[in-house]
């Protein structure tokens, strides 16, 4: 088949390669051509291609493997970066800038086409190797967050690497089996490497920490892939859930919206939002087991569905959010709501498009964002979990909340002073694309249904009912009271510590007695080393005079009798040692030997 | 059925030349040379043909000396009538005798290449030479154990000779030193020939394995727990061993090699020790087989321990030299070491059909891979000697630059020495070391590794002064008087090609270590069923 000739990752990587030596122009255009081919590849390559190689004659690994979740991550990952190149382009980023988002893009297209887990974390690593330069490549404090994001990952990364080695010494195959990672350790392995990636609750200080930092068309790239396929990667791990992940999602859905609702930096703010989403889909992973709450029928199958469905929203909208609030940067060059206000009149069709992604993140009916929550959250009800349930439901409020923070001081609060322009025209097209995809999914939910890996007559979810639509106003009309309460104090909160300010400080002390602690024990060592080799190089220059002093520890009576002539140097030259046997002393060693070899044996 | 004759023509050739050289001396001086070319030459296309007629014809040449009298017949022992044993004295060419023929008669044809230019000159020296040609031929070929001892003999005597032929006092008391040593090793092995015969009344090799094993109608049982037989083994091995040089016997070695004049070091270095080793191995696989050893695991336990110690002390002491032919004089004792450990690998009673097997490739591949690399190592260093004058590891210093093939050549077979793949003292070891591992006698395994690292130790300090010291400040080399004492003071093409050429083989034999192994399968199967035969 001919499909097997182009596997999306290499095409993507080889527009890389374009896109860095080619001018800007032409070099962005090959991008979107990739990434748009890939989107368009996804949908129309059958299940089950495969490319498989065998690796150093043990491991049989799949580099490509078409299966309906790795399509429905390849469809939606094309799409995005085929949007995000344009918006990059329209944004004066600069070809290499681009050429390493694609090499970004390419890497974690490999990570969701794979079809072992070998190939797996080779492309996980790769993808956190180019995901670090395309933070490094903007400079200045992009930098440091960059390298303390290379850091939690290379750690990530090596957790589940190992994971994966024990799995392998289990089972004895690095392919995809459907039964996820072995239980036990390797699993436990598995969940923290990944967690990392996902932002467990303590895992998660990269994320508002890196994606502030870079380029703003950068975060755009930087918001969709790392967590998303880690989410896919969890799902490939434990596809029949975990309660305890499932916890952990809720509890990032609600950790990442109330920290969300405290910041002022908006890309801050959308940051925490990525932790508190994808603490959604988490949820819905770790609830896709039969065995995780109250059986049901197929509930689990709902789960999983949910958790796709809403990474493909996700993506979309988050991908939308990061574009509407690069265009305020791009526009003003303000980070922070502090500076910022009134600019719904000066820009209107940002504050438009920027509503449609709120009102989707925020799960408000209509919208795509509640077609997705709203299935986990049911799947969440459904299995009787009500802890789980309220927490979705106060994450679903805190998302309300920060975002009508978000677009009420960007947008309403306030008057700009002075002239701004509205996104520009490239901007404008990726943004309304995304946006108009955004409601169409919200309100025609059957599309969505048709693209997801789980068949929906698996799980029979009814998008519009009046408990649905319920939930969703009660939400929204939650946070609207919330914020007319909350508005003064959340205005100028401040910068609010997180997690990192604890492990980067306790980083560097313990850095600190690590690296004093080795240099030390390296120089006792090499005192230790250069005392022994000194002693020997005397041994060697002065046989005799050692031959002497360790005589002397002898009885008198075992003491080699030293005449006074006995040169102790040899005209400047090292003394030596003479021990050869005469003739008679060879003698005497012979019949020693003899007598010796006689008595063993006889 | 021709042959027949040729094992006889082996030894009869050389020693009939030998008297050539004194004899036309009388008419013309320095006749001695071009007699020893030919008589070798014609003794290497007869080894060449016997080899051809043991490998590629898969025959066992036999010949039984006297003709029609002697010969396997019936013999009355007592009351007992028994057929096929043996009156007289047999020579015998077998898988294993075959290829340490061919290595003799190559050996001596192309040291005399070296020798033409290196000296000594005298018409005696040849006639010892051929001599000494001659009992080492006899010494592999006989299948009488004290035939054996008389060809032990030539060569001893032969050898004393040989290393006194420097005419300087140094030498003269190095060939007093190894006379009284080897002779007193060589009477240690006619002592316990002397029991066996006591206990067999054969001195045949087959035939006192046969009697060993119980096999003729007037002895009861296998004699292998006898004391009489155990103390013989004793006696062989240790005077075998003192021949071979094995560590703490080795004390006559050293000097030897060093103080003899560079052409005998070359040759004694390469066939003396090698034939003795051969000498062990054969009686201790073929005569003794492996039965004996099971009955008595503590000589073979005892023989490993001594080989094994001999491997560790040879390579130390290696270390410690100053004079580079003393270097290599101890690395022999290692390497010798080495091999005598396979010898008994082979046969312990831990060693399957596996184990057996690599032990006994080892046992070849490195007894001729070994002669090979020790006697182009000291036909380099000789080499070295007489164009430099360098004979110490320090005058050694940048010397690379000046001589690059005699360099470069010492540089390949300390490597091969070492066992660096693919050269030939890499697959030698590389046998052995399996062999230990299959027998699961991890001690040995440990000395293996051990000596590859020793060995590296000696041979790097070479080759770093070599290579990457520079030469030693004008002053120090200036007075260099040791040169025109040597008598030498030039290169000959024929110096350098013998080095170059061992240095090439040894290289070229490590790729030919299938063709080896493949060559004395007869003889890993006789040792496997304790054969006393080696048939094809």
């Amino acid at each position: 088949m001919l499909y097997e000739l182009a596997p999306p990752f290499a095409l993507v990587l080889v527009a890389a390669v374009l896109a860095a030596v080619l001018p800007r122009t032409p070099g962005h255009a090959v991008g979107v051509l990739a990434t748009g081919a890939v989107a368009a590849l996804s949908w129309i390559v059958p299940e089950g291609t495969y490319i498989d190689v065998d690796l150093f004659g043990v491991f049989d690994a799949v580099v490509y493997n078409v299966d309906p979740f790795s399509r429905l991550m390849g469809l939606i990952f094309g799409f995005i970066g085929a949007a995000a190149v344009l918006y990059s382009y329209a944004s004066d980023a600069d070809g290499s800038q681009t050429a390493i988002a694609l090499s970004y893009v390419g890497t974690s297209l490999g990570a969701v086409y794979a079809g072992d887990w070998l190939t797996l974390i080779f492309f996980w690593e790769l993808m956190a190797v180019t995901s670090t330069l395309l933070v490094w490549y903007y400079g200045g404090r992009a930098v440091r967050s960059g390298f303390r994001y290379a850091v939690l990952h290379g750690i990530g990364g090596s957790l589940f690497l190992a994971a994966i080695v024990w799995h392998y010494a289990e089972v004895g195959t690095v392919a995809f089996t459907g039964g996820g990672i072995t239980a036990g350790v390797p699993a436990a392995l598995a969940a923290i490497g990944i967690g990392v990636n996902v932002g467990f609750v303590g895992l998660h200080a990269w994320l508002p920490d890196t994606y502030p930092s870079p380029h703003f068309a950068a975060s755009v790239f930087l918001c969709v892939f790392t967590t998303k396929t880690g989410v896919y990667g969890m799902y490939r791990a434990f596809p029949d859930g975990h309660l305890w992940i499932a916890y952990m999602g809720g509890a990032m859905a609600v950790f990442g919206a109330f920290a969300a609702l405290l910041q002022s930096d908006m890309r801050r703010l959308l940051s925490y939002h990525i932790q508190s989403q994808v603490g959604y889909m988490v949820a819905g992973v770790g609830l896709g087991g039969a065995a995780i709450g109250h059986g049901g029928k197929y509930y689990h199958e709902l789960a999983t569905a949910g958790a796709f469905g809403h990474v493909f929203n996700h993506i979309l909208y988050k991908g939308l959010l990061f574009m509407t609030v690069g265009v305020i940067i791009y526009r003003t060059g303000k980070e922070s709501l502090d500076h910022i206000g009134g600019l719904g009149r000066h820009m209107p069709l940002t504050a438009i498009t920027f509503a449609v992604a709120a009102l989707s993140i925020a799960g408000f009916p209509g919208f795509n964002g509640f077609v997705s929550k709203g299935m986990i959250i049911g799947a969440a009800d459904k299995k009787h979990l009500e802890a789980l349930w309220y927490l979705l439901l106060i994450g679903g409020v805190g998302t309300f909340l920060s975002f009508i923070k978000l677009g009420y001081f960007a947008f309403l609060e306030g008057e700009y002073s002075g002239t701004v322009e509205d996104a520009n025209i490239g901007q404008s097209i990726a943004m309304v694309s995304v946006a108009g995809l955004c409601v169409l999914f919200g309100l025609v939910p059957g599309l969505l249904f048709d693209i997801l890996p789980v068949s929906a007559e698996a799980y029979e979810y009814t998008t519009y009912t009046t408990g649905h639509v319920a939930e969703g106003l009660v939400l929204a009309l939650l946070g609207l009271v919330g914020f007319a309460i909350l508005r003064g104090p959340l205005h100028h909160v401040g910068r609010v510590p997180d997690i990192d300010a604890v492990y980067n400080r306790g980083f560097f002390y313990g850095g600190r007695v690590l690296v004093v602690g080795v240099t030390e024990l390296y120089a006792l060592l090499d005192r230790g080393a250069v005392r022994f080799v000194s002693a020997t190089y005397w041994v060697g220059a002065n046989p005799t005079l050692a031959v002497l002093r360790v005589s002397r520890l002898l009885p008198q009576s075992f003491q080699p009798a030293w005449t006074e002539e006995q040169p102790q140097t040899d005209g400047g030259a090292p003394s030596r040692l003479y021990i050869r046997a005469g003739i008679g002393t060879s003698i005497l060693l012979l019949a020693s030997v003899l007598t010796v070899v006689l008595v063993v044996v006889l | 059925m021709t042959e027949e004759l040729l094992p006889v023509l082996l030894i009869v050739v050389p020693i009939l030349g030998a008297t050539l050289p004194l004899v036309l001396g009388l008419f013309r001086e320095r006749v001695g040379w071009a007699v020893a070319a030919g008589t070798l030459s014609v003794e290497a296309a007869v080894a060449t043909w016997l080899g051809y007629a043991v490998y590629i014809g898969d025959q066992r040449v036999v010949h039984v000396l006297g003709g029609e009298t002697f010969g396997r017949k019936e013999v009355t022992v007592g009351e007992f009538d028994t057929e096929g044993f043996i009156v007289g004295i047999e020579l015998v060419a077998d898988a294993l005798s075959g290829l340490l023929v061919v290595l003799v008669a190559l050996v001596a044809l192309a040291v005399l290449a070296y020798a033409r230019r290196a000296g000594p000159r005298r018409n005696a020296f040849y006639s010892a030479y051929l001599l000494l040609t001659g009992g080492l031929m006899g010494l592999v070929l006989t299948g009488d154990l004290f035939n054996l001892f008389v060809f032990l003999e030539i060569v001893g005597l032969m050898t004393y000779a040989l290393v006194a032929s420097d005419r300087s006092g140094a030498s003269a008391v190095a060939a007093l030193k190894y006379l009284i040593i080897g002779t007193t090793g060589a009477s240690m092995y006619l002592v316990g020939v002397g029991y066996l015969f006591v206990r067999t009344g054969t001195l045949n090799m087959v035939d006192v394995s046969r009697v060993l094993a119980g096999e003729p109608a007037w002895v009861e049982n296998a004699l292998y727990s006898e004391p009489l037989v155990v103390a013989s083994f004793g006696f062989i091995a240790v005077g075998l061993a003192t021949k071979a040089a094995i560590f703490p016997l080795h004390t006559w070695q050293p000097d030897a090699y060093s103080e003899s004049p560079d052409s005998v070091t070359v040759l004694i270095s390469a066939l003396v020790s090698t034939t003795a080793a051969y000498a062990l191995a054969r009686i201790t696989w073929v005569v003794f087989s492996p039965d004996f050893f099971a009955a008595n695991p503590r000589t073979v336990e005892l023989l490993l321990a001594i080989a094994a110690v001999s491997v560790v002390a040879g390579s130390l002491l290696a270390a410690m030299q100053r004079r580079v032919k003393r270097v290599f004089a101890y690395s022999s004792v290692a390497q010798f070491g080495l091999i005598v450990m396979a010898v008994g690998t082979a046969v312990h009673p831990a060693a399957g059909d596996q184990a057996t097997q690599f032990a006994v490739y080892g046992v070849v591949v490195h007894l001729i891979g070994h002669a090979v690399i020790k006697g182009g190592l000291f036909a380099a260093i000789g080499a070295l000697n007489s164009s430099a004058g360098a004979r110490y590891v320090r005058e050694y210093a940048g010397l690379a630059k000046q001589r690059p093939f005699l360099s470069g050549s010492l540089a390949v077979l300390g490597f091969s020495l070492i066992g660096v793949p693919p050269a030939v003292g890499f697959v030698g070891k590389w046998y052995i070391g399996l062999a230990a591992v299959e027998a699961e006698l991890w001690p040995l395994v440990f000395v293996v590794f051990a000596s590859t690292l020793l060995t590296l130790l000696y041979v790097a300090r070479l080759l770093e002064k070599l290579y990457f010291t520079p030469l030693a400040a004008e002053t120090d080399t200036e007075p260099r008087p040791a040169v025109a004492a040597d008598g030498g003071g030039s290169v000959s093409y024929g110096m350098v090609a013998l080095a170059v050429l061992a240095a090439v083989l040894a290289v070229g034999l490590g790729f030919a270590g299938a063709e080896l192994t493949d060559a004395v399968q007869p003889l890993v199967e006789a040792i496997q069923e304790s054969s006393p035969e080696v048939h094809p």
